[in-house]
């Protein structure tokens, strides 16, 4: 019976995980590719995702939830990254050159979205949400219109042919995967890129060792009760602000991974779908809206990849058409993060609702003594 | 009412300023620029009038469409696409079975009708248990629901030929032209035209009957026990009303205008737009009720006309009167850029009520 | 001293380190794409004909094999480009390996050289030029609008994570 009630609660609480492997355990044999295929297209996915998805996590510590907000440093990314295709600066001084000028992108916009989502407090979600949006406008104010006359561009490989603007891919030829191929190591057909799976593994031990500095603890305090953070001397807005910066941050340096190993700028679209892809991809390893770890981070990222590469083909060789297995991989990344918000709302109301119950419980005991 | 007296009339128009919202003002001189700028570069005034007035009448029932889940505290309905989707299947199904002309926009409503009611009672059912959470949820719903639909409109055995595509005979197009079905019914209908000016009398009576339906309701009974759920939830199941029931209730309206919303939409537009195209229809809804003075929690019939007027002369009047004035079309930016600022600014108010 | 300026000083220091660190990959990492010509060049008067054979190596990678009037191109990242060139002068001859190491300025993309000229030693500006692209505006963006350009919202799809 304990057993039982055990498997039920691990059960309930990794339905997502589970569904999922379910789905892939179903769809890896009917799409037909071969294990090495697979593997190496997984690999290269993680190398290029997990810096992006790990950008997440500060800001679920700091209570403030899944951080759609996130878009603002993919944006930062891509406008240092149009910067230095344009000074041609190649190879891995480029990547490095435009880590660092996303930098000043990234910790503005990052300081503008924390300062609004102060004022937005317990609907922060949403509200990062139309953050991205807006913030996409003015991105495309920027870069279509006053990247030119305003901001020197001088190539006219990136120009668009008017004169102003910037055309809407941006090749990264001479940038392309030269993180990846630097010592990358080939073992039976699978390409490992090392050094950006070691840029990855030095930003999961900067994340663990964070979690244990003053300001990390500030944080988890400030997620944990605002007020009685507030109480115990912490100075609750400007932590929430620092931990968005610092995931507006990281996801700009993330973006400038992704993008160096795409090897190609989509300027208008890039950075438009991968807050949700990768909010997807956290949810699928386990993590929920107030709870993830770096483990749910390599979980999530190995079982979406994995989805979303056989999707299509598998959908294909079901239906007969690919574009139901490209449908079907778009709804089940909305349908993850749908059930995985309701879940946690849901259970939000539980705790709330049992606590009222508790403190009801006490205030009866009080009177009658 | 004495003190309001008291104050002299600068600290007056400062507080109806302050209660307009700067964002509102900037969107409204912003109008009024255009409007002015209009006849100077050559562009024909009574033109963009019709034009503005026709995306109006296009586009206010799905603005409509917002007000019951602001009344009921069920915040803004970002979860229009799923209504929006109602309305699709009705549309769709209507030519399938073979109904022409006027007959079938009739059809269209009444088969749209029971899938918004299902739908609505589902989503309903839903933000009942994530009381608080709504508004994200509800982005999220409609954005798993359309791109459920994209698949399910392959999948569907539809037949019409002008329907499903040409060289595989199944599979709905991603447009659908409503040529022969019910394209302009309600537009044709009593429109007035002197010279450049044409009002789409027919679409707009709709409009006012629905509008005023929905004002009616709100001062009845069972209207005022909405308001009173949104307002003060504690306090109206005090006084004995059902919330949840309530809530229900107004979601179902919400969708079900958003499935009426779409089909009037499409009979001014032309045609029927499937697969992604639900997806971002619910955000220049949102936005157009903000820009007409509603926020989170309070939302009237004025907000809805005003608002629409606005946001659609917007997007009617700055491609032309940008193009001709600078030979630059920043229109879309223009767009972007305030109708997801009006959304933020809303969202950052602090007038919510606590629920 | 106290915390406060402690920590101005250190932050300082460290937009001073990034800034510096920026101008070094700034000049490290500026790229240039070579363009090696085997053709005859006639400077002062003179002529300097063109080599029967040249085959280019870079970093050990064959890039090029030069017949006379043909032109080779590689990419070099920095300001110095080290060639290794086996040159077959006349029909017939020996092949003559030897490295050579030329300063490319920083200000230019495209940079062709001559080689007859260069071996020969002449001043840089008789075998050094800019390359300028010829091609015409091909690309699609050319007639499209900002719409157009902005594209549609196809939300993903088709899109790549």
């Amino acid at each position: 019976m304990r057993k039982e009630s055990k498997l039920l609660t691990f059960i309930t609480n990794n339905t997502v995980p589970l569904m999922f492997i379910l789905i892939c355990a179903v769809c890896i044999p009917i799409s037909g590719f071969s294990a090495s295929y697979l593997i190496n297209e997984i690999i290269t996915r993680m190398g290029r995702n997990v810096f992006l998805i790990l950008s997440l996590l500060i800001p679920i510590m700091a209570g403030m939830g899944l951080n759609f907000g996130m878009t603002l440093g993919a944006m930062a990314g891509e406008i240092a990254l149009i910067l230095v295709s344009d000074w041609q600066i190649w190879g891995i001084p480029g990547v490095v050159l435009a880590c660092i000028l996303s930098i000043p992108f990234s910790v503005l916009l990052g300081w503008v979205c924390g300062k609004l989502l102060n004022m937005a407090k317990g609907r922060e979600m949403i509200t990062s949400y139309i953050i991205s949006y807006f913030i996409n406008g003015i991105y495309q104010l920027v870069v279509l219109y006053m990247m030119g006359p305003i901001i020197p561009i001088s190539h006219s490989t990136i120009k668009l042919p008017r004169g102003y603007g910037i055309r809407n891919t941006v090749s990264l030829l001479n940038m392309r995967q030269c993180l990846d191929n630097a010592w990358a190591l080939r073992i039976g057909g699978v390409k490992i890129p090392v050094l950006t799976f070691v840029i990855i593994g030095l930003l999961c031990l900067f994340i663990i060792w964070f979690r244990r500095t003053k300001l990390g603890q500030d944080m988890r305090a400030v997620g944990q009760d605002m007020n009685v953070a507030r109480d115990a001397g912490i100075k609750v807005e400007r932590t929430r602000i620092i931990s968005i910066i610092m995931s507006t941050v990281l996801a700009g340096f993330g973006m400038v991974i992704y993008l160096q190993n795409m090897g190609n700028i989509a300027t208008y679209s890039s950075h438009s779908q991968i807050g949700m892809f990768c909010i997807a991809a956290l949810l699928v390893g386990g993590a929920s809206v107030d709870r993830a770890s770096i483990g749910n981070v390599f979980l999530g990222v190995i079982l979406f990849h994995t989805m979303f590469i056989v999707a299509p083909k598998a959908g294909g060789v079901i239906t007969g058409d690919t574009m139901i297995g490209e449908y079907f991989r778009v709804f089940v990344s909305y349908g993850v993060i749908t059930v995985a918000l309701v879940m946690y709302e849901a259970k939000k109301r539980k705790h709330k609702s049992r606590t009222g119950a508790e403190l009801a419980a006490a205030q009866k005991e009080e009177a009658v003594k | 009412m004495e003190t309001i007296q008291k104050k002299t009339l600068g600290e007056r128009i400062v507080a109806a300023a302050n209660a307009f919202g700067l964002p509102r003002m900037i969107i409204a001189g912003f109008l009024l620029v255009l409007f002015i700028a209009a006849p100077l570069v050559g562009v024909n005034f009574f033109t963009q009038i019709t034009n503005t007035i026709n995306r109006f009448s296009w586009n206010a029932v799905l603005v409509l469409a917002m007000v019951p889940m602001i009344h009921s505290g069920c915040g803004l309905n970002f979860g229009l696409p799923l209504g929006i989707i109602s309305g699709l299947l009705g549309a769709t199904l209507s030519i399938q079975f073979g109904f022409t002309g006027p007959m079938s926009f009739v059809m269209a409503v009444l088969i749209a009708t029971p899938f918004a009611v299902i739908f609505g009672t589902g989503y309903g059912w839903l933000l009942n248990r994530i009381k608080g959470g709504e508004m994200m949820i509800a982005t999220y719903v409609g954005f798993s629901s359309v791109s459920f639909m994209c698949m399910m409109w392959l999948l569907i055995p539809y037949t019409h030929p002008q329907m499903v595509w040409g060289y595989s005979g199944k599979g709905l197009r991603t447009t659908i032209s409503l040529e022969g079905f019910y394209d302009k019914v309600l537009a044709n209908f009593l429109k007035i035209e002197i010279g450049n000016l044409s009002i789409p009398v027919g679409t707009l009576l709709v409009f006012a009957f629905l509008a005023f339906l929905m004002w009616a309701f709100l001062h009845t009974k069972t209207g005022t026990a909405m308001t009173a759920v949104g307002s003060n939830p504690t306090f109206a199941k005090a006084a004995g009303v059902n919330v949840d029931k309530m809530r229900m209730l107004s979601v179902v309206m919400s969708t079900w205008l958003a499935a009426i919303g779409i089909l009037i939409y499409e009979q001014g537009f032309g045609f029927i737009q499937l697969y992604m195209a639900p997806f971002n229809m619910a955000l220049p809804a949102v936005s157009a009720i903000l820009i007409g003075g509603a926020s989170v929690n309070k939302a009237s019939i004025t907000n809805v006309i005003i608002g629409t007027f606005l946001f659609q002369g917007i997007v009617t009047m700055t491609p032309t009167v940008m193009n001709s004035m600078i030979q630059m079309d920043m229109s879309e930016v223009i767009r972007v850029i305030a109708s997801n600022g009006m959304i933020l600014y809303a969202l950052t108010r602090k007038t919510e009520a606590a629920k | 001293m106290n915390v406060k300026t402690r920590r101005l000083i250190f932050r300082l220091a460290t937009v001073l380190v990034l800034i510096g660190i920026c101008a070094l990959m700034m000049v490290i990492g500026r790229g240039h794409t070579v363009y090696l010509d085997n053709k005859t060049l006639e400077y002062n008067g003179e002529t300097y004909s063109a080599m029967n054979k040249v085959t280019v190596y870079v970093n050990g990678e064959r890039i090029a094999k030069l017949a006379k009037r043909e032109r080779g191109s590689s990419i070099c990242i920095g300001q110095k480009f080290t060639m290794e060139l086996e040159i077959v002068k006349e029909k017939g001859d020996e092949p003559v390996k030897e490295t050579f190491t030329v300063k490319l300025p920083y200000n230019i993309d495209g940079v062709v050289i001559n080689l007859p000229g260069y071996l020969a030693g002449l001043p840089e500006e008789a075998w050094r030029s800019e390359f300028v692209s010829l091609a015409t505006d091909t690309s699609e963006n050319a007639g499209m609008t900002d719409e157009e350009i902005l594209g549609g919202d196809d939300m993903g799809l088709g899109g790549d994570f």
